[in-house]
């Protein structure tokens, strides 16, 4: 039998497959993975402490550079901490803007996940399509707001403004058309027998060890933990709407795929019941929000469900115009912990499948 | 009987006081050396996901704030410990939630306050030869620290931003 020797073997932090700037150090004993060190920082920018020295609206705009890949949930997860620290009640129709922003914000993050890991497996149509249908959302965004990516238009006390003329049609028509796409791209991969090869099995994280390691969203529903935020602890409207947690039992990297792709269906469907009320509803679609804002002293946290899991801001407040401590939980940083345990004992491809699932953007846990 | 008020019967003497956060969430100021215990005795109640572990500092003292849910009861609690700023020390709860690694590393390097028992207790975000907590008031924002890498691969903190002009200027040469 050849004798093996544990050696370290780099990845990154400028790499393909580690979908921004991270660093993995592995140790290998033959191509079998042992262990897995992350290396993280490197697009760390500070962004809690210039919270300190911005005034509250002035930080929503940052928020928009956590995750960028979903800037509306970011925005609403540093809204929605300020609505709750001052006690700002929302007209309902801003209240359904937001979902419906918020939900094919999801959209947008799982087509962009599943397109970049299916690049990764060596499948470069996915993310074309993905792509395709991403600019058909962000057009609809940026004719709510302004901008393509870095939206800042869910702001506390409602939106930025109400929908341009057109809007709703524009809506509907993507709505009507997203399904069938849907459709075609499981038909494209789900029964793909590369896809079952190199997903199926691999990645397994248990339950308890999905919870204890603080993995959320997509990640912990494809470990057969039935928990999503907008259910479990609701905000928003989301009482008012109806939909499913999408949940799979399997544990492996498969399993997480098919919870976001499932969760498009519901998004899409959660989507289609706001936009049916911004159509009938009526009235402001904007609180009053002074211009110079001192919310109580005190402190606050909020969580939402964002696309890649529970999206959390800490404000403690002194009562100024400015927050004294913001303190930002995100999804992919808790997330990537369980990432070793996961790995453990498999090849460096199942690594790049395992790790494409997780669904990081840098911004997000790097900050 | 609602897991505050059940803290503080069975742990009369380390809990200090108790508090509504502005969102409703019940909280607790708990004696740091009873962290742990407590911590032990939540999660076999069934408070499973450590959400959020975040510190603060408040000039005359710093703060530690854990917000955990529990997934069955669908219920919040925050704890909180007051430190003394010159000596920041508390328990890691690692043992407790794995997942509390990462966040106490970054509360570390960002602020400043030191993990007892922490398995791997380094820098996370920043490099390690980085100069101060930046999150602390008192850390001084007019002064520039550049990160180079040296020939060994080891991350080089510099106040002297000419030192990495310098060498950036040489590559250009060879």
């Amino acid at each position: 039998m050849a004798r093996t020797e544990e050696y370290q073997l780099n990845v990154g932090p400028v790499h393909p497959s580690t979908h921004g700037v991270l660093r993995f150090l592995l140790t290998m004993e033959g191509e079998t993975i042992k262990d897995v060190e992350m290396i993280i920082g490197q697009l760390h920018r500070g962004i809690e402490k210039i919270a300190e020295s911005r005034s509250y609206l002035q930080f929503i705009p940052y928020t928009d550079r956590l995750d960028y890949i979903s800037g509306m949930t970011n925005n609403y997860g540093f809204t929605k901490a300020v609505e709750d620290l001052a006690g700002i009640t929302v007209p309902k129709k801003a209240e359904y803007l937001r979902v419906f922003v918020m939900e094919l914000n999801r959209i947008v993050n799982h087509l962009v996940c599943i397109g970049s890991l299916l690049l990764d497996l060596g499948a470069a149509t996915m993310i074309i399509y993905g792509f395709r249908e991403r600019h058909k959302i962000l057009e609809l965004f940026e004719s709510l707001s302004g901008a393509r990516m870095t939206f800042n238009y869910i702001r506390p006390g409602g939106v930025r403004g109400d929908i341009p003329e057109g809007f709703i049609d524009k809506a509907k028509a993507f709505l009507r058309d997203m399904p069938k796409r849907l459709d075609d791209y499981a038909q494209l991969i789900n029964e793909n027998e590369i896809v079952l090869m190199r997903m199926k099995g691999i990645g397994m994280l248990s339950p308890e060890d999905a919870i204890n390691y603080g993995v959320t969203g997509p990640m912990l529903r494809g470990s057969g933990v039935s928990y999503d935020i907008r259910k479990d602890d609701p905000y928003s409207v989301y009482e008012e709407l109806d939909f499913k947690a999408c949940t799979r039992p399997e544990c492996d990297t498969y399993a997480r795929y098919i919870v976001r792709m499932d969760e498009m269906y519901e998004s899409l469907y959660i989507a289609e019941q706001a936009l049916d009320r911004i159509e009938h509803l009526g009235g402001p679609v904007k609180a009053h929000f002074p211009r110079i804002f001192t919310p109580p002293e005190g402190e606050v946290y909020s969580r939402i469900e964002a696309p890649k899991g529970e999206l959390g801001f800490y404000i403690v407040s002194d009562g100024s115009t400015r927050p004294y401590r913001v303190k930002i939980r995100s999804p992919p940083f808790c997330s990537l912990q369980a990432l070793p345990q996961m790995v453990e004992g498999l090849k460096i491809p199942d690594l790049v499948a395992t790790f494409g699932i997780v669904d990081i953007a840098l911004g997000d846990v790097d900050r | 009987m609602s897991i505050q008020s059940e803290l503080k019967t069975r742990f009369g003497d380390a809990v200090i006081e108790t508090y509504l956060q502005k969102d409703g969430k019940p909280g607790l100021v708990l004696k740091p050396e009873a962290l742990l215990e407590i911590c032990n005795f939540l999660h076999d109640s069934g408070f499973d996901h450590l959400s959020l572990i975040s510190g603060t500092d408040y000039v005359e003292r710093m703060e530690v704030v854990y917000h955990i849910w529990s997934y069955a009861r669908k219920e919040n609690i925050v704890l909180k410990v007051k430190l003394d700023r010159e000596n920041p020390v508390v328990d890691s709860v690692t043992a407790v939630w794995r997942g509390a690694n990462w966040m106490e590393r970054e509360t570390y390097d960002l602020v400043g306050i030191e993990f007892k028992g922490h398995p791997d207790l380094r820098r996370i975000l920043l490099p390690d030869p980085w100069d101060g907590h930046p999150l602390r008031r008192d850390y001084d924002m007019s002064v520039d620290q550049y990160v180079y890498i040296d020939e060994n691969g080891k991350d080089v903190v510099t106040q002297d931003a000419s030192k990495i002009l310098r060498e950036e200027a040489l590559d250009g040469k060879n």
